[in-house]
Parts: C-alpha cells; structure tokens; sequence
C-alpha cells in the first residue's frame, strides 16, 4: 500500500529505497570506524555519523510529519552527545585529578584582523543582522558580538560587562511569543505580528550567541 | 492484536488533533505505579555506603555530597515522568523519543560520581544508546512510511501488516533494546550500579522493565501475528 498523493511527482516516491540505503551505508561505515578507533573520544566523533544515518531515515520520508520529527530527532541526537561528552570530561578529570575550564584552548588568537578593524566589522555585522531580522539576523548579529568579546580578549582590553543579557533575551522571547499569538487572535494584523516575531527573534538569537561568549570569558575569568 | 484484547475495554479516546491518545485499564494502571515510583523517589533520600576492606578494621562511608543529591535526584523525577509518558502515549514517535529521553537521562544519573569504573561504564552505555537512536528513529520512521500514520490507534485499525511494517517494529524493538540496556547490552548496565545513591540509581533500572512491557503491547498492536 503506498500513500501517496498525486502530484507527487513519481520520481520522488521512488526516491525512498535509495534514501534507506544511503542510510544504511553510511551508519554501517561509521560502525566500521568505531570498531577500528581505539580513542574514546574518536569513538565519540564517529558515533555522531550513525546519528546522521538515523536523520537520513527519517528524512526519508519525506512528508510534512517527517520534517515535523527531525528536528526533535536532531535535539536527542545534540543531548545525548552532549551527556556523553561531559561523562567523558568528567573521568579525565577524576583520572588527572585536576580541575579544568569547558573549552580548554589557550585564548592568543594571533590575527591580524583581531587588531585592526574589528570594531568595523562588528558594526557591519550588527547593521545587516538588523537588516535581515529573524533567525538568520540574529544569528548574524550574534556573530557580531562574539567576534566583538574575542577580538577584546585577544588584545588583552578588558571587556565591557553586559549585565541583564539574559534579561534583554527574556523580553525578546515575549515578543516573539505574543507576536506569534496575534497572528491567530488578529489576522488583519499580520504585518505587525510578523515585525515583532521577527525583532523577538532577532534580540533572541543575538543575546544568545553573545551569551555563548560571557560564558566563555567568565570561564577564562576563573583561572 | 486489537487494543480490547491487549490492555482491556478502552475507557476513552483523547482526541488532539492528529495525536489520538487512548486509555485502557493497562495503560493507567502502569502510568499510575510509575507515577507512585516517581513520588517516593522524589520524597526519599540516597543511601551511604560503607566499603569494607578484609582483615583491617579501615572502612570507610561512600557518601553523596548535597549538590550531587539534586542534580541526581532531578534527573530521576524525569526519568519517571518520561516512562510514565511512554506508558500513556498513543503516538508512536512520542514513545521514541520518551525512550531516547530516558537513555540520555540514565547517562546523567551517574555522570558526576566520583569512581572511574562506573564513568567508564556510563560511557559505554551511552555509545550504544547513541548507536542504538538509528534503529529506534529508523523503525519508528519506516512504519510511518509504510502506513501513512503514527497513531496506535490507526495502526491497531490496519487489516494486515505489511512485511515493511515487521521489518520497522523489528527496528524498533532492536533501539528499545539498546536505548534501555536490556538483554544484548546489560553488562554496562550493570556497572554503572555500583555507585552509592540507591534509590535513584534503580529508576534505571524500574524504567527499562516498564518499557520492555510496553514495547511489546506496541509490537503485537503492529505486526498482528494473532
């Protein structure tokens, strides 16, 4: 029995066999590797390429439901190495008997760029990442801020304490949310729901890639 | 198999949209002893080990420290509420990923003991449960390409199965298996016990048996064999 629609074209439906097999090629190469690794956190890295194969499954399909659990499938995929890892971390530690910091990577980033003209280039980031609000600006905007911490960090200034960024990236997320909700409530307002959904998300993803770099520095901070 | 047969009359639906919940009596009586398992362990405190050494009088206490107490003692009461949520759920994806939540927890159960075997041990278990997340989404996810649906109830309404549809639930019990360290994969399991903090330590445990139960209820509702 095979559901499928008709304007579906016919080379998509027979697309799924071929998609399984890939699937199954590529976990089976990836198990070929984690029995040949003798390093666990080899053998970590390579576990990560099964549980791409298992996305390949899934997305497979093909469907909207599929797309729909891929992105869950994705997050199990992120904990799970994320557990594992810290599992990892914290043995060596127990092992070696010292306390170490999360990305243990000396900080001398010996750039060029890093001296002369970061502030332009965080200033352009910031400006298209306004520009293109949403995820991607966001994403963009934070980008800016990062370089902005580590271009500091690297010409050894001290950096400008942000308080509240979590705070700022809470606010976001309301707006983002009640932009969301008057797209169902007031249709007729589409373009003002859509503007604070877009800005919502913008200072969101921003603020939390900016936070990715103070939880860098105050690891830095602690040595 | 049809639902009646399999976990008695079926009290009611719960209809949310396309995820059609059901209840039976078998449904709510496990969700319900989880739920109470969840609750004594939420309300209980982890017990200290005394390791002996022969011929010396040196023994000394294994303790937990406070902070190590909550974090566990969290992880634990999530680790219920998700096998209590694959008990209940009629939605063949949601159980998957109540599954894989509940091996990602079991790793985090045991992540911040202080014995190296036990960490080693936690490593293991969690390379095959990583490994194991490939037959467990695969099967759930050749099912819905072969059936069009996740519901259990539509699928328990399906005429025949498929030999597709075998070779998904196949799948799918193989990532159960890993995912919750039975039978193949119990030796790591096993390991990772023998760390002070009882109580929470055996939600690991307890969940895989509810789980096994329960994959078995979804595999006679798939494959049909009587």
């Amino acid at each position: 029995m095979i559901v499928v629609p008709e304007f579906v074209p016919a080379i998509f439906a027979s697309w799924y066999v071929p998609a399984i097999y890939a699937g199954i090629i590529i976990a089976f190469i990836g198990l070929i590797g984690i029995a040949i690794q003798k390093r666990d956190i080899h053998i970590l890295i390579l576990t990560d390429i099964v549980g791409l194969a298992m996305l390949i499954f899934v997305a497979a399909v093909g469907t909207d439901l599929a797309e729909a659990l891929i992105l869950p499938g994705l997050v199990v995929e992120l904990a799970e190495i994320l557990a594992i890892s810290e599992i990892l971390i914290s043995r060596e530690m127990r092992k070696s008997n010292k306390q170490s910091s999360l990305l243990p990577l000396p900080m001398v980033l010996d750039m060029e760029i890093m001296t002369t003209a970061p502030n332009f280039l965080v200033l352009v980031l910031l400006a298209f990442g306004a520009f293109l609000t949403g995820f991607t600006g966001g994403a963009v905007a934070g980008g800016g801020i990062l370089l902005y911490i580590i271009s500091r960090k690297s010409r050894g200034l001290p950096i400008a304490e942000i308080e509240g960024i979590g705070g700022v990236s809470g606010i976001a997320w309301c707006l983002w949310i009640i932009g969301f909700v008057l797209f169902f409530i007031a249709p007729d307002l589409w373009l003002l729901s859509l503007f604070m959904a877009a800005c919502g998300l913008v200072l969101k993803v921003a603020s939390k890639i900016g936070l990715i770099g103070a939880m860098i520095r105050e690891e830095y901070n602690r040595e | 198999m049809d639902l009646a047969s399999l976990g008695g009359n079926i009290l009611g639906t719960i209809p949310l949209g396309d995820i059609v919940l059901y209840v039976t009596p078998f449904h709510l009586f496990m969700f319900v002893v989880v739920l109470i398992f969840t609750a004594l362990i939420a309300i209980s405190r982890t017990e200290t080990q005394v390791e002996g050494s022969f011929g010396t009088l040196k023994d000394h206490k294994v303790s937990v420290g406070l902070s190590e107490f909550k974090s566990r003692r969290f992880l634990a009461i999530i680790c219920g509420l998700a096998t209590a949520g694959a008990m209940i759920t009629g939605d063949l994806f949601n159980f998957t990923l109540f599954i894989a939540l509940i091996g990602i927890v079991n790793v985090g159960i045991v992540s911040a003991v202080k014995q190296i075997d036990v960490l080693d041990a936690a490593y293991q278990y969690g390379i095959i449960a990583m490994i194991c997340s490939l037959p467990l989404f695969g099967g759930a996810s050749i099912i819905l390409a072969s059936t069009g649906t996740l519901s259990l109830f539509e699928l328990a309404s399906m005429a025949t199965a498929t030999p597709m549809m075998i070779f998904g639930s196949l799948l799918l019990l193989m990532g159960v298996a890993g995912e919750t360290g039975i039978a193949p994969f119990f030796a790591t399991k096993a390991e990772m016990f023998r760390t002070p903090g009882s109580p929470f330590i055996l939600i690991i445990h307890l969940s895989s048996l509810f789980v096994i139960i329960r994959t078995i209820e979804i595999l006679l509702i798939i494959i049909k064999i009587i």
